[in-house]
């Protein structure tokens, strides 16, 4: 069986809402992990089959996609997994789509352009929520303004019922907590302290939220594709819910986000990786829903006046998706973009990112599709 | 602190320490200072307490509770062991010392362990031991705190028991998960349900619950302890034929709700847990993982506990409180006295009775009192030290 997409990573919670969003289009997709008993329901789509892959063995991986058939490769893995991915996509020649690499790896992804563009391959970097949708909506306001000075971008989340929910990655959040993030400062690229307070914001449809500043690619990847319009400033502003980042901020400082192996009875294990076990079991509670709204502000000219765009994803929990809330927004998000790199609406060659390469309206009109809304300046434009 | 023993050393006495962690030492301290007769150090890793037995003139022997082979003859020819290791081992210890013919002496079997070993009294009884459950600061001295006040009173109605501590140290470093004892027992605390005897009868609350204020003396002042199991319940209802009887302790707010937080996401689940082809038990991860962080470094210690039981019949009512000053000295010293005067009476023949024994039906009050006066814990009969 030949195959339209290959999912790398796909018996996770996001590379699961991504191959299941691919099928449900009705693409053929191989789904690719190393636990196959995750994906016991996409096994059942038709188009769908698995292959053990473990991303650590790039000439194997790319064997595995060489054989797929597919043309595009869509990684869904833990971020530290992208430069092995991409360079089996570079081996076997298929097109890449990932979630993001923060910024220490987003730079390192960067160095791989002209190898990329050699093979005449795309390399989409940052397709999910945020980075991805927020990417998009920037490049959308920007479009708008003759000048750009200062981008604020983040996210916002919260639940109905306040229990303890892993909202995403806790490999990605532990790293986005502990990371000394680097901010652009009137025009240079400036370290400051991981997690800084950056005060208490109101959300659509969320209650205020305090938000922390964490290492998020958005601040390279505006700096790259906005600075000829003279952007200075980007902050990446987190809001998490007070009952979720007690808990989040607990479980770092007590040491269970450590990438410090310990020996266990003769065996070495990484905490993060017990905590990660630890926290798939925690089911989401019956009528619980969530609603995440990706944001950016973007200040800036047009004809010579000051010009503000406010613009905002609302996410919420989907009929049908319930047990993964509203995470569906990254999953979905790099599905379509997949897709329309299928269909050849993306053409940009080499390493790109939303921003530079998706186009914006009809990004958001499958996003719509998806009961994802965007608003600009508070009003529904999708 | 060094108390002046009258009598010579007299190496025939042996009392033995089964596990010298941070309970052991405090025995091993105490023991150096007041004992004239020898210290036994009973441990799995031999050389880790090689400095401490060559500081305090004690013998080390090899010993590991998870081998009960090697148990019987580390116990050879000691005539009490204090078992310092956690209560899990309390029964393996207890037939190790049935056949090596010694006295046992432990620091609590949080009620359900407590339980099983007090089946054990016709076996000690039979071959002329003697067995004190439970005798560290809660249970133990506890346990005395209600015997002593039973005596005022013609019939017991109700035993509340409950802890306070206040903590004024000063810290040049501070553990994100800072417990003045061990976080294994405390998990257990927090999981397993209560023990609370009510009309006569057990029954078992929720963990973590009754957390209500109540005001302690100065200086420590308004607390919320919370209902606990603990294994004064397994024995005071019955030996002070007490209608009602409730343990509870305090912590403070930080540290419930991150003991809280670890319980409610899974992490002190006993379940196993697979990770890659590997099973664990998650809880004895967690307690490793806990292991690696960064340990609390006092500059000044100055802590404050108290130790309550209050103890009424329908028309009177006495508060017996053992108050424990730290300065310079963790109040942990708490535990790890008693057992070391026990262990002392007994080889010194002071408690002669055979069987398995909860402290309150074995221990002498008065002379125990003060022997914890000798080491600065006093004791407090409705506000008036007694000691």
């Amino acid at each position: 069986m030949l195959f339209d997409f290959v999912v790398l990573g796909a018996t996770g919670e996001e590379g699961n809402i991504t191959s299941k969003d691919l099928l449900e289009s009705g693409y053929s997709v191989l789904l690719c992990g190393r636990n196959k008993s995750r994906i016991k329901t996409l096994l059942k789509y038709k188009k769908a089959k698995f292959a053990y892959v473990d991303l650590n063995n790039i000439e194997k991986t790319a064997g595995i996609l060489k054989k797929s058939g597919a043309k595009i490769a869509v990684n869904c893995a833990e971020l530290r997994m992208n430069i092995n991915a991409m360079k089996a996509c570079l081996i076997s020649g298929l097109h890449y789509l990932d979630l993001g690499g923060l910024q220490e790896m987003t730079i390192q992804q960067y160095k791989f352009d002209k190898d990329f563009k050699k093979r005449k391959l795309t390399a989409l970097l940052g397709c999910g929520s945020t980075p991805g949708i927020s990417n998009v909506m920037a490049a959308y306001a920007v479009n708008k303004m003759d000048s750009v000075e200062h981008i604020e971008v983040g996210f916002a989340w919260d639940s109905n019922i306040k229990k303890f929910i892993l909202p995403y990655s806790i490999e990605s959040i532990v790293h986005e907590l502990t990371t000394d993030p680097i901010v652009l400062d009137n025009g240079k690229f400036k370290k400051t302290k991981a997690c800084t307070f950056e005060g208490a914001l109101k959300f659509r449809e969320i209650k205020k939220q305090n938000t922390y500043c964490i290492v998020h690619s958005e601040v390279f990847t505006f700096k790259r594709y906005f600075g000829k319009k003279g952007l200075k400033f980007v902050h990446y502003k987190a809001g998490f819910p007070e009952h979720s980042f007690k808990v989040l901020d607990a479980i770092i400082k007590l040491g269970f986000g450590s990438k410090e192996p310990i020996n266990i009875n003769g065996i070495n294990l990484r905490p993060i990786d017990f905590t990660r076990e630890v926290l798939k079991k925690i089911d989401r509670p019956k009528g619980y829903k969530e609603t995440e709204d990706i944001w950016i502000k973007v200040y800036g000219k047009y004809g010579g006046r000051p010009k503000k765009i406010e613009m905002d994803c609302l996410v919420k929990t989907l009929k049908g998706w319930e047990d993964v809330g509203s995470n569906i927004n990254t999953g979905m998000s790099i599905s379509i973009m997949a897709q329309m790199l299928n269909k050849n609406l993306i053409k940009k060659e080499g390493i790109t990112a939303p921003e530079e390469a998706v186009p914006c309206k009809s990004f958001f009109e499958e996003l719509a599709k998806r009961k994802m809304y965007i608003y600009e300046n508070n009003k529904r434009i999708n | 602190m060094k108390i002046k023993t009258n009598s010579k050393k007299d190496k025939n006495k042996i009392i033995g320490i089964l596990g010298l962690g941070s309970m052991g030492k405090i025995i091993a301290k105490d023991l150096a200072e007041t004992f004239n007769g020898k210290a036994i150090y009973l441990a799995r890793d031999v050389n880790s307490v090689k400095n401490l037995a060559k500081k305090n003139d004690a013998e080390i022997r090899y010993a590991d509770v998870s081998k009960p082979k090697t148990l019987v003859k580390a116990f050879k020819n000691i005539d009490v062991v204090i078992h310092a290791v956690h209560h899990e081992f309390n029964l393996d210890v207890m037939k190790a010392c049935l056949k090596s013919k010694t006295n046992y002496i432990d620091l609590g079997g949080l009620y359900h362990y407590t339980k099983k070993q007090l089946k054990l009294n016709n076996q000690f009884k039979k071959n002329n031991l003697t067995a004190v459950l439970g005798i560290g600061a809660s249970p133990g001295i506890t346990n005395v705190l209600a015997k002593y006040a039973s005596g005022f009173l013609d019939k017991v109605e109700n035993i509340e028991i409950k802890i306070g501590y206040k903590d004024f140290s000063t810290y040049k470093q501070l553990s994100p998960l800072s417990a003045s004892y061990s976080i294994q027992t405390i998990f257990e605390e927090f999981s397993w349900k209560p023990a609370v005897f009510e009309n006569g009868k057990i029954k078992f609350v929720e963990p973590i619950s009754g957390r209500e204020e109540y005001k302690f003396p100065k200086p420590v002042g308004m607390q919320k302890p919370q209902y606990t199991i603990h294994s004064e319940i397994a024995t005071l209802p019955y030996t002070l034929k007490a209608k009602n009887v409730s343990f509870k302790i305090a912590f403070d707010d930080d540290f419930v709700d991150k003991i809280k937080m670890l319980k409610e996401i899974g992490f002190i689940s006993d379940e196993e847990i697979k990770i890659g082809k590997n099973k664990f038990n998650t809880k004895d991860v967690s307690l490793e993982i806990l292991k690696k962080l960064p340990k609390t470094i006092p500059k000044r210690i100055n802590e404050y506990e108290i130790i309550r039981a209050v103890v009424s019949s329908k028309h009177k009512k006495i508060i017996m409180d053992a108050k424990i000053l730290g300065i310079n000295e963790t109040i942990d010293k708490d535990t790890g006295i008693p057992p070391s005067i026990i262990a002392q009476m007994i080889a010194d023949g002071k408690i002669a009775d055979k069987g398995v024994f909860p402290p309150e039906s074995i221990i002498p009050e008065e002379d125990f009192f003060k022997e914890l006066s000798k080491r600065k814990i006093y004791i407090y009969k409705n506000d008036k030290k007694i000691n």
